[in-house]
């Protein structure tokens, strides 16, 4: 275990270096000039003498083997450079951005697991009841409302109906924004927090959730045709006993896939739904970066984004071998 | 399965009755419809807070360093952090008038080459110090410094020295000069220029204090830090990506200002909230949802929106909403296909495309040149009305001259902007006299500068006064020498002569009279091919907010906001 932890930590490296390189040339292949948008030419020709000003302070006119250079040379210090356009730190933008990606995606998974897996479960338990064919219906629709729909909904539900109404403050929720920021043990939300997070970690668990769900009930009802579950209630076993302890664990593993690039996706990728809740996210800091062509921004949470992913699925390989001991995961293994 | 039903039963009763709750709920809310009788004005009290959803509706702002800042909505910032050596009373739509700030009086030559600014005594920036003539001549050079290249900064090309100072060959700005004893600051201008004092109270020329800095490193710290001014108000605290605080500024004193602008001794509020939403919707539900004060109205919520809330939609906005031409095409430009842009230029129904995108909320513009501008003409263009027959009469001589459209025309605009529906209705109009067009849609962020590169055949595009002048519009858009803002190769040498004699004539009702006869030209020779101009875009909380109103620069001057008891 501990060499294939080592082996996996390391190749980060290489995963991060062909990423961001891969980008980084990508962006010099995009239309638009980075210096003329930088000088704010976006809606009106710039005096020539700017544009070779703003090429000369960020090195926007250097060969592009010379900028690579530079570039890592900052990077492997975790110095990520300043904002094009706003001059701010990008390890400051990170900082704030990244801590709230990861608290409304910790929710999201949080809901995603609470939800998802049980319903799943149940759903494959009692196949083709009343119970189950509803929860088909509502996955179905769950995972086809466009995300933005369903936040506007929910919006409107749950904060602009609850204050026409009269509703007391206490019970509406809030439409936009990051409210105080406060927290406990970095992802309790403390005081009002919790009124400006539970809409859009709803939102944007919602497809994943209903996934899960979908994944869960399959994978559930093949484990149930096991032999091993008979083998299991042959022995006398309660049913409980025989779905939770036997079944379960078998089931989880693809669903524990499932939420592994789940968590992934909503860290660095909830655009619509940050956008919907004005969440400063890093999905949405990435997806203006890139139209602004503000090159050490994209560069700079995308690192972040990339390592997640490749954190978090080490963590899910890790946990096959806690959910089916038969998995040894080392030398020789083919997880 | 009896149990079932039960359930079933009760819980269609539960939806059922909340559905009837919501019905009845309906729009009967306490934020006051337009239909509603105007409660009797109260005076205005000081204390308060407002929080501000529709300034910043998408991004938040790149820069409010005034001389850095390009957007309208972060100019509402800076205008509430810094005051100017002018700035334009409107309380006379009709007849604004350029009317000294900071500066208490301003005068120039005969020949408006020099003009001098006698600076009032005693103003302070927040802090204490002093506003001085050189405090003007230091915030000058630090904003025509080559490191900082702002985007408006070509506006040094008017100063005497101005270009020199930016192309870096020259270290100072020779033709400014400031005499701190007499309180006088005088201007040499490159060239006669009867609209100075309009330019100089453009947000580029407003003073900074010296914590500002005059590199470009200490310049982002302070635009990143606890910004303030000499205007009414100053950051609380940091900007943010999800909000701008301001409070008072206790060292401004508006009474210090001519009796015109109507300013308070001190803001009434004590703290305003510049809340940014990623999405145009989300803020109005905030509004709705009684999380903010103010917002923008969502494209297509036009008539929801005014007729639940109060609004500035009556207010004219100092923006024309236009086509251009390329007129180095060969199909659509030049003299010789002047009957085509005029059939082009009479076969969109403005009406139309009013009504069906904007829900009436433009003002179908019959020149480019919106109403408020000082020197504004009504009915200058005889072609910018819908006349399906008259169009196709202009394109039978058109073609009758031997010319033929080989293939479509090309309409370009920017993305995901909401001018999808304005160029499909352009592309109708034109289909039904015979005209085949078709859409060229470029991403937003690199529309600008593909369109100026050429690519534009007829470009969508749109401009915003940057400082309540004719010129702006004429001379920026159209005139031959205009630097980098005539992108389409209109030149009209009679335009141009009369642009140029215009912004040298300091008699108001001359300067009139030859910038009417200028936007004539242009629109008799279908330079550009007007559709609308702007109108205020803002609902608020009629019953929380007294004194909101829109400036036809799209600004709220909160420092006359107060709030209702």
């Amino acid at each position: 275990m501990t060499s294939f932890i080592t082996r996996r930590l390391l190749l980060i490296i290489p995963t991060v270096f062909l990423a961001l390189s891969f980008l980084f040339f990508l962006f010099f292949t995009l239309p638009g000039d980075p210096a003329r948008l930088i000088a704010g030419g976006a809606d009106r020709s710039i005096d020539e003498g700017v544009i070779e000003r703003v090429n000369e302070r960020y090195g926007l006119d250097d060969p592009l083997i010379v900028q690579f250079k530079d570039y890592w040379a900052r990077t492997i210090q975790w110095d990520l450079g300043e904002s094009f356009l706003t001059r701010r730190s990008v390890n400051d933008i990170l900082n704030e951005k990244a801590t709230a990606s990861i608290r409304l995606a910790i929710w999201a998974i949080i809901i995603e697991i609470v939800v998802g897996i049980p319903v799943g479960l149940l759903s494959a338990i009692r196949r083709y009841s009343i119970g189950d064919r509803v929860t088909t219906i509502l996955t179905a629709a769950a995972s086809a409302i466009p995300v933005f729909v369903l936040g506007f909904v929910l919006q409107w539900m749950f904060a602009v109906q609850p204050n026409k109404l009269g509703w007391p403050e206490w019970a509406a929720l809030r439409t936009q924004g990051i409210g105080p920021d406060s927290w406990a043990l970095f992802f309790i939300p403390t005081g009002e927090q919790w009124r400006y997070l539970i809409l859009p970690a709803i939102t944007l668990a919602s497809v994943s959730t209903a996934l899960a769900a979908r994944m869960m009930r399959g994978s559930m009802l093949e484990v149930l045709r096991a032999d091993y579950m008979r083998t299991a209630r042959a022995k006398g076993l309660r049913e409980r006993d025989v779905v939770v302890k036997h079944g379960l664990r078998n089931a989880m593993l693809p669903v524990v896939t499932l939420i592994g690039i789940d968590f992934g996706v909503v860290i660095g990728a909830a655009v619509l739904t940050e956008t919907t809740f004005s969440w400063p996210g890093l999905g949405s800091e990435i997806a203006d970066s890139v139209t602004q062509r503000d090159l050490p921004v994209v560069l700079g949470l995308t690192l972040v984004v990339v390592l997640a992913f490749a954190l978090i699925n080490l963590l899910v390989d890790i946990s096959y071998a806690w959910f089916d001991p038969r998995i040894r995961l080392g030398k020789g293994d083919s997880s | 399965m009896r149990r079932q039903r039960r359930g079933l039963k009760l819980l269609a009763l539960i939806l059922g009755l909340s559905l009837v709750a919501a019905a009845c709920g309906g729009d009967d809310d306490d934020d006051g419809g337009a239909a509603e009788e105007a409660a009797p004005e109260e005076e205005a009290q000081q204390g308060g807070e407002v929080v501000d959803l529709g300034t910043f509706v998408g991004d938040p702002p790149e820069h409010i360093d005034p001389a850095l800042n390009t957007t309208l909505d972060a100019y509402q910032v800076v205008n509430a952090v810094y005051d100017g050596l002018t700035d334009i009373d409107a309380s006379d739509p009709d007849n604004p008038e350029i009317v000294p700030m900071v500066a208490e009086t301003v005068e120039s030559n005969d020949d408006a080459t020099e003009w001098t600014f006698t600076i009032r005594e005693g103003l302070t920036f927040a802090g204490g110090e002093e506003i001085l003539p050189s405090t003007f001549q230091r915030s000058w050079e630090r904003a025509s410094d080559p490191e900082f290249a702002g985007d408006y900064s070509y506006l040094f090309n008017f100063i005497q020295g101005g270009a020199e100072k930016l192309d870096g060959t020259a270290d100072t700005l020779e033709g400014v000069e400031a005499d701190d004893e007499n309180m006088t600051l005088t201007v040499t201008l490159a060239a006669p220029y009867a609209n100075f004092d309009a330019v100089a109270g453009f947000q580029l020329f407003m003073p900074v204090p010296e914590e500002a800095g005059t590199d470009a490193a200490t310049a982002a710290e302070w635009e990143n830090g606890e910004m303030f001014g000499n205007g009414p108000f100053m950051l609380e605290s940091p900007r943010t990506d999800t909000e701008i605080v301001l409070v008072p500024n206790p060292d401004w004193d508006g009474t210090n200002y001519d009796e015109v602008f109507e300013l308070p001794e001190q803001p009434y509020l004590d703290r305003v909230t510049f809340r940014v939403s990623t999405d145009p919707d989300t803020s109005y539900n905030s509004f709705e949802a009684g999380e903010g004060d103010n917002a923008n109205i969502p494209p297509g919520r036009f008539n929801e929106a005014t007729s639940a809330y109060a609004n500035t939609t009556d207010v004219a906005i100092l923006g024309s909403y236009h086509f251009d031409v390329n007129h180095r095409d060969p199909v659509v430009g030049g003299p010789e296909n002047k009957e085509l842009r005029k059939a082009i230029m009479q076969a969109i129904d403005r009406d139309e495309i009013n009504e069906a995108v904007y829900e009436g909320s433009r003002t179908v513009s019959n020149g480019i040149t919106p109403e408020g501008i000082p020197g504004w003409g009504a009915d200058l263009c005889d072609d910018c009305v819908y006349d399906p027959e008259a169009a196709q009469e202009h394109f039978d001589n058109w073609q009758a001259e031997g010319n033929e459209l080989t293939e479509p025309l090309r309409i370009q605009y920017n993305i995901g902007a909401g001018h999808e529906p304005v160029v499909a209705i352009v592309i109708d109009n034109l289909a039904a006299i015979g005209i085949e067009a078709v859409e060229e849609g470029i991403d937003t962020e690199t529309y600008f500068t593909q369109i100026a590169e050429g690519a534009c055949q007829i470009c969508r595009t749109g401009w915003f006064a940057d400082y309540p002048t004719y010129d702006n519009f004429m001379y920026d858009l159209f005139h031959t020498d205009s630097l980098g803002g005539n992108n389409h190769g209109f030149s009209n040498p009679e335009f141009d002569e009369l642009v140029d004699e215009a912004k040298q004539t300091t008699d108001p009702e001359q300067q009139a009279e030859l910038f009417q006869e200028a936007e004539s030209i242009l629109l008799d020779e279908v330079g550009t091919i007007p559709l609308n101009w702007y109108r205020g875009d803002y609902v608020f909380n009629e019953e929380k907010l007294g004194g909101f109103t829109q400036t036809n620069f799209g600004l709220i001057f909160y420092e006359k906001v107060w709030v209702k008891s």
